[in-house]
């Protein structure tokens, strides 16, 4: 027997029992299909329209993410993101520089009010969290088509920003560089892990895993659990809007029933990204991975040539595949770690 | 004695208060809507109105019912392809009855096999994969409305109901539309079997506590995947009546079924933790949505009014009937 072979498959085991080294061997195995299917898929063009429709579904990976982590989840998320265009769009008139920054406080405003409302039922009144936001789910859209029953509205010529530099009018030159090199939806998506950067840090990042682990014991330490919920909800809310920001920044208009596809999408990003469903386990930052696998399956699919009608299908089936091989590989990596520890 | 007697009463009174608290309120709400809708748009109560809301809301009340024996087998479960899968059951059995009675039982026999399709799927990667019910249902709903996009995609969706489907669930008897007295059978049916059979005492044995259903020798995987097919199939009958009321299947058929048959479940009493349900209760839930959306309609809110209405009655009845507030 050679020595070096049996002490190599064990720790393999290991690495691979971890969740997110799973899910990074399979991003890079997309990479490859979607490079190989794509020609072009490393000239800059593309890679920047690549990065541009995967710059929004990491956004709200990454909120669901703490929401998911804190041992809940948001099935309001896609619609709480048409809701912010709609009022984004709404408040804002094009010739006006000034309604913009009036539109951003409101809609801020209006993303904290979504995070409570979903935080009072999940939190505070621990009901199911999953019926609590499928409930205000359609609250946010009824509202959305109270704001705007047809797709429209104008926003102003700086919003566009959040989307490209050039559009916008006179834009300094050194802020222009800076936008080709790294482009806003970047920045937006740095900007979002800032911000759990500095929360994993305080008390409060650290209840949310705390809370997603084992409620109970966590409410027994003293944990104020039902505002840990709360604020999870807020921030999950606040990382929608800057997807939100740059959607309105890419269309300048708003629609009540655009972001509903985004919901199941979220929740499959994060949990092939090894968040898991039951909270508590996962880091924030791999959901990206997780969006930009997601992303790579629906860029693959468009680039095999499949009609158009296929596309609803598909996408449940991958949502259903993919937190299914995920859940049996949580499950399979918890016995086996099980089986490891266990006194010989 | 009669001190004694009357205490008796007065306990009894409010012990069947406390019983059938959510039955009284649901009834005073109902009672509310109407009289709200005659006074700020007129003619809501009349026999005739009445009933015509009564016909409309006993299809969301079958809904409630697939919802109610979801929910009855605890794990918060919860189906949400329920509105596709009726749709998908109608678009398949129109062109296969195609206006005659002669394929009705090939329609009825296909409509079943979907539902058992979806309801086995369902109930696998719910209960076996140990996946939460909403996602998977989700999902489901999403695949099935992708089936449809791609059956439909560039054809029409020929076919209409057979005449006895049509008599059933559109035609009245008199003045009392058929589709109270299917409601009435339904009920009844639901009625013994939940709570004068072993398949019942089952059902809510394995929603109320799992770990002693199991240790009860029941096989409590088995049972919530069996839920989910008894909602699959239901669902996928409601969509033969939905047709047959339409007169002919179209793509979006029953998907706005799907919140209001949640929230007239809950309105009706049924625990989000299983363990009971009242379909007695859930009817009366479905009554006050079809009046509530009757009224939302009348005052002209369309859309918009429907959902934020729906999504606001569903927020509310959760909080009041499943929050669990918790106080150091």
């Amino acid at each position: 027997m050679n020595p070096n072979r049996t002490r190599v498959a064990p720790r393999l085991r290991r690495v691979f029992a971890q969740p997110e080294h799973a899910s990074l061997v399979v991003l890079v195995a997309m990479v490859v299909i979607a490079a190989i299917l794509q020609r072009n898929f490393f000239a800059p063009t593309s890679l920047m329209l690549t990065i541009d429709a995967l710059g929004p579904l990491i956004l709200l990976t990454m909120g669901q993410a703490v929401v998911m982590v804190c041992g809940a989840l948001d099935l309001s998320s896609g619609a709480a993101l048409s809701l912010y265009t709609c009022v984004l769009t709404w408040i804002m008139e094009s010739g006006h520089p000034l309604t913009g920054v009036l539109a951003l406080g409101v809609t801020i405003g209006v993303a904290v009010l979504v995070g409570v409302v979903n935080g009072i039922g999940a939190g505070y009144m621990r009901i199911s969290s999953v019926v609590v936001t499928f409930a205000t789910s359609f609250v946010w859209l009824g509202i959305a088509l109270f704001i705007r029953p047809t797709p429209g509205g104008q926003s102003v010529n700086w919003f566009n920003a959040f989307f490209a530099y050039d559009s916008v009018h006179g834009m300094p030159k050194p802020l222009l560089t800076f936008g080709t090199v790294i482009p806003p939806v970047l920045q937006l998506v740095l900007l979002a892990c800032l911000i759990w950067f500095l929360i994993s840090k305080t008390t409060v990042g650290r209840y949310i895993y705390a809370v997603g682990g084992g409620e109970d014991s966590a409410y027994r330490t003293g944990i104020n659990t039902a505002r840990t919920k709360t604020i999870a909800y807020v921030i999950n809310a606040l990382f929608i809007l800057l997807a939100a920001l740059f959607f309105v920044g890419q269309n300048q208009s708003g629609d009540a029933r655009f972001g509903e596809p985004f919901t199941l999408q979220t929740i499959a990003a994060a949990v092939v990204g090894g968040i898991s469903l039951t909270g508590g386990r996962g880091s924030v930052y791999s959901a990206i991975v997780g969006a930009v696998i997601i992303e790579l399956v629906n860029k693959i699919i468009f680039f095999a040539n499949i009609p158009y009608a296929y596309g609803t299908l598909i996408a449940g089936l991958i949502v259903i595949f993919a937190i299914g091989v995920s859940q049996l590989y949580t499950i399979y990596s918890q016995r086996s770690l099980a089986k490891r520890n266990a006194p010989q | 004695m009669r001190v004694a007697e009357s205490q008796r009463r007065a306990w009894s009174v409010r012990g069947s208060y406390e019983r059938h608290k959510r039955i009284i309120t649901a009834v005073g709400a109902i009672i509310l809507v109407f009289v709200l809708g005659n006074i700020l748009v007129g003619g809501f109560l009349n026999v005739h109105e009445i009933l015509i809301t009564v016909k409309l809301a006993s299809f969301l009340a079958l809904f409630g019912l697939c919802q109610m024996v979801v929910m009855a087998a605890g794990n918060a479960g919860l189906d949400l392809s329920v509105g596709y899968t009726a749709t998908i059951a109608a678009v398949f059995t129109a062109p296969i009855m195609n206006g005659h009675n002669g394929h009705l039982w090939l329609a009825v026999l296909v409509a079943v096999a979907i539902g058992v399709m979806v309801g086995l799927a369902n109930g696998i990667l719910s209960s076996y994969a140990r996946l939460p019910s909403l996602v998977v249902t989700l999902a489901m709903a999403e695949v099935l409305q992708g089936i449809i996009n791609i059956y439909t995609a560039g054809r029409m969706i020929n076919g209409t109901p057979s005449p006895v489907l049509q008599t059933v669930a559109a035609k009245s008897t008199g003045m009392v539309p058929n589709m109270v007295f299917v409601l009435a059978v339904v009920a009844l049916v639901a009625l013994v079997v939940l709570y004068r059979t072993k398949l019942g005492a089952i059902l809510f044995g394995v929603g109320e506590n799992e770990t002693t259903a199991y240790l009860g020798g029941i096989n409590t995987k088995r049972v919530r995947t069996l839920a989910f097919m008894a909602s699959a199939v239901i669902a996928s009958l409601i969509g033969l009546l939905l047709l047959g009321n339409m007169g002919n299947a179209f793509k979006d058929m029953g998907s706005s079924y799907v919140l209001p048959s949640i929230a007239a479940a809950v309105v009706g009493g049924v625990s989000l933790r299983g363990g009971n349900g009242n379909f007695i209760g859930v009817i009366l839930g479905a009554i006050l949505l079809q009046a509530l959306l009757n009224l939302l309609v009348a005052l002209g809110w369309g859309d918009a009014g429907k959902w934020t209405g729906f999504g606001v009655v569903l927020y509310v009845v959760l909080i009041a009937y499943v929050g669990d507030k918790r106080t150091r």
